[in-house]
């Protein structure tokens, strides 16, 4: 095994811990637009405000794993998706500044709200953009990217995984929701958590369906080999998508425990890792460019492989502790904000 | 025609998504460190002014942490987004460094933001001082690697070039590159006496309000004894970076830096006005002697040296440099002035009643913003026309985009980050205005580190 495979699992970390982390920030967002009522609305900004920070350090992990281990998918595939990541980065921007002002700025409480809804939306959409251009292909040219500022979207195939993107972390908004709220908000979170899901289903089926139209998608040849990977992966997915829409009961007070919508959305979270990486690895830039073509070299990995393995465990701790004191239920808007 | 376009817009946007960046981090760094001050203060004497200082300082660092926090998210992407050829050049090295930056600095700020901010009450004092610390601690850690990369862009070392790829061969050398040691401690005293300039300049404005004297009292002397260091050490600082790295290893910088173009003058330009092409200045300012004076010959009679002594492609653009460094060492005069009179007014015990001297440091506010934006203007621009060193250029490195959408993604920072500046600075300044309250303070946080029943929570399920 190669070090360059070693390095793959912290990329596939940064990336699996970003989109469920992040994902129920995001998808309390796009929630919160549908809520009228300011107070139930607030309760969900304390929710995001304590911990967003430390959810979006993924994403700037994300990009430099890839960058300090695989410079090649960097060099190309960030140029190639110009468009959506800049829209993406205005986004977080406003959703950021947004939830920090919420309740420190008197009046303005509805304009900084609205934004972090918005913001949210945009940033969730453009991720999936991102993610349908890049696994739908690049024109590579030597070490660089060949095509054109809208060759991302694939004649269309990109909107859909944006949508299904959404549809994703709305899922996870409502089951974080549903967690950590009781009362009108929960039954409000487990109804759109239902509409949700089911538009997921079809947002996955379609993304599936339509794959082969959006471009070269020419299989590894490793993939097939990997056939039982995806197979279980893909009844992971089906199985959390019909427990996730079983879990968001009408009736939250009935007994059951409220975890169990966030563990289906762990469910559909794994099962589509598994059937995403058990097709593309070891591509990272479809068709070309592969995990071992893209690898910085040896001494690099080396390096950044001891200093993830150290520093890790160290985050992990500290990230889960701050989770540990904002446990429990949510009653009320931020209190000791000073 | 269409690729220069590419690059000046490319640079421009880099630029200004830079330096808007840097705000903050100049003023969060210095102030999280005196919220360390403040905390540890509370807990030894229990006196609640310390506490009072905390919160309020506190409540300024969240939302400029915020907003450095999603400037740098942007930065991190536009490493790959602007300059992929240079992504895929130096990620080995350059993406080496920023990585560490993440794993040892971003993610420990991050982790222990929400626990300073929205803390008290659910965890205890000590663990409130260790989330202080830990958040000082990442900030530093920051400043470190952000400078182990770009000095490493300065002055590269410890690598191999594979197929046009900045390969390690000894990391030592790649981090403790012939620059960074000198330029690491100059950014860090920078940033911290910024924030205590900023410190320094709200306690004063309160003096001439006469509100809040207590906090204003502390804060004013606690930022002037720093000052009192930082400032003369400073001076030192630049002055060694400038003999020792700039002058050693980018020696054209220098040339821009001082604005002569013929080795015949032993003064010191202040203002000019130059015209590159027939490189020559069309006028400008100049203090007789003193350029002789800081190559350290008193006598007057060692000429500084001109541009033309180097050929033209590798000078960098004067204008940038020469002003640059200008807004950079001017203010410092001053700064160094300031803290002169300031320890003269402490001795004479007038530093609390001194009214000319407190509407001077209100005055004084954003005035290590200056040096810390004229310093980077200076370096980066300085290092033209390379991208690292005389080893990549520039040019080479831009992202193969159409102009367009780079052109509108800048308009559209330019139109996003003057609106956020404008949120900010507003905040800040209704924030000092509401100040940091004179009634009874909130009850300080339980003692233990488990948990209270608190309004805002209700037993796990």
């Amino acid at each position: 095994m190669h070090l360059a495979d070693v390095w793959m699992v912290f990329v596939f970390l940064a990336f699996t811990m970003y989109i469920v982390l992040d994902g129920w920030d995001l998808g309390i967002g796009v929630f919160t637009l549908f809520d009228r009522d300011a107070g139930r609305r607030r309760r969900m900004h304390a929710l995001v405000s304590w911990l967003w920070d430390g959810n979006e350090s993924w994403l700037v992990l994300v990009a430099l794993t890839l960058w300090a281990g695989m410079p090649l998918v960097t060099g190309v595939a960030l140029p190639a998706l110009y468009i959506p990541l800049i829209l993406m980065l205005f986004s977080l921007i406003a959703r950021g500044v947004a939830i920090d002002l919420i309740d420190r700025h008197d009046g303005w409480h509805p304009v900084w709200g609205r934004l972090f809804g918005i913001g949210s939306l945009v940033a969730g959409f453009c991720q999936g953009v991102a993610f349908g251009g890049l696994v739908a292909g690049f024109t590579v040219d030597g070490d660089a990217f060949a095509g054109g500022p809208f060759a991302f979207l694939h004649h269309g195939y990109a909107v859909l995984t944006g949508l299904t993107a959404v549809a994703l972390y709305l899922v996870a908004g409502c089951a974080y929701v549903y967690l950590k709220t009781d009362g009108e908000t929960q039954e409000r979170a487990a109804r759109t958590g239902r509409v949700a899901v089911v538009a997921l289903a079809a947002g996955t089926i379609a993304s599936w369906l339509l794959a082969s139209s959006a471009g070269p998608l020419t299989l590894h040849p490793g993939a097939t080999a990997r056939l039982p990977i995806w197979i279980i992966g893909a009844v992971l997915l089906a199985a959390g998508l019909a427990f996730a829409f079983g879990s968001f009961r009408r009736d939250p007070d009935d007994g059951r425990s409220d975890r169990t919508p966030w563990i289906a959305t762990l469910a559909v979270y794994s099962g589509g890792l598994l059937v995403a990486g058990g097709l593309l690895y070891p591509t990272l830039v479809p068709p070309g460019v592969t995990v071992h073509e893209a690898a910085s070299p040896h001494t690099t990995l080396l390096f950044i492989t001891i200093a993830m393995a150290v520093f890790t465990p160290l985050i992990l701790t500290y990230q889960s502790y701050g989770y540990w004191v904002f446990r429990g239920k949510v009653d009320a808007p931020n209190e000791g904000v000073a | 025609m269409t690729q220069d376009t590419l690059l000046d817009l490319s640079r421009w946007q880099w630029a200004l998504t830079a330096a808007f960046h840097i705000t903050f981090p100049a003023v969060t760094v210095g102030t999280s460190a005196f919220m360390v001050v403040c905390y540890a203060m509370y807990m030894r004497s229990d006196d609640e002014v310390w506490l009072r200082m905390f919160r309020f300082w506190r409540k300024i660092f969240a939302v400029g942490f915020a907003l450095g926090v999603v400037s740098g998210i942007v930065l991190t992407f536009e490493f790959g987004l602007n300059w992929g050829p240079f992504a895929h050049d130096v990620g080995p090295i350059v993406g080496m460094a920023i990585l560490m930056e993440v794993i040892m600095a971003f993610f420990l700020e991050a982790g222990f933001l929400g626990l300073l901010i929205y803390g008290e009450g659910r965890i205890g004092r000590r663990m409130m001082m260790f989330a202080t610390c830990m958040v000082t601690l990442g900030t530093t850690l920051s400043v470190t690697w952000i400078l182990v990369a770009n000095s490493w862009m300065q002055t590269p070392a410890g690598y191999k070039v594979v197929n046009g790829q900045f390969q390690p061969t000894d990391w030592l050398h790649v981090i403790f590159n012939p620059s960074f040691g000198i330029r690491f401690i100059h950014m860090l005293v920078g940033v911290l006496l910024t924030a205590a300039w900023f410190i320094a300049g709200i306690s004063a404005w309160y003096f001439t309000k006469r509100r809040h004297l207590p906090v204003a009292r502390r804060g004013l002397s606690v930022a002037l004894g720093v000052l009192a260091v930082a400032v003369p050490l400073q001076m030192f600082l630049g002055d060694t970076a400038a003999s020792s790295y700039v002058a050693k290893y980018k020696f054209p910088e220098l040339l821009a830096m001082e604005g002569h173009w013929n080795s015949n003058s032993n003064g010191e330009n202040i203002i000019i006005v130059p015209k590159p092409s027939e490189e020559r200045n069309l006028w400008q300012v100049t203090i007789p002697w003193l350029g002789s004076a800081i190559a350290k010959d008193w006598s007057g009679k060692t000429a500084v040296p001109g541009l033309k002594t180097v050929p033209k492609a590798q000078r960098p653009a004067v204008l940038p440099v020469f002003y640059g460094f200008h807004a950079m060492w001017i203010p410092t005069l001053l700064m160094m002035w300031a803290v002169v009179a300031s320890i003269a007014l402490r001795l004479r015990g007038r530093l609390f009643s001194a009214r000319w001297f407190h509407k001077l440091l209100v005055c004084m506010t954003p005035i290590g913003l200056l040096g810390i934006w004229g310093g980077w203007v200076t370096a980066e621009a300085g290092r033209q026309p390379w991208i690292v060193y005389g080893k990549l250029l520039t040019a080479q490195a831009v992202s193969p985009l159409k102009p367009v959408p780079v052109l509108v993604s800048l308009i559209l920072f330019i139109a996003i980050y003057m609106t956020l500046f404008a949120v900010f600075a507003r905040y800040v300044v209704r924030a000092v205005r509401e100040g940091p309250g004179d009634g009874p303070l909130a009850e300080p946080a339980p003692p233990t580190l488990q948990p209270q029943p608190q309004p805002g929570l209700s037993p796990a399920t």
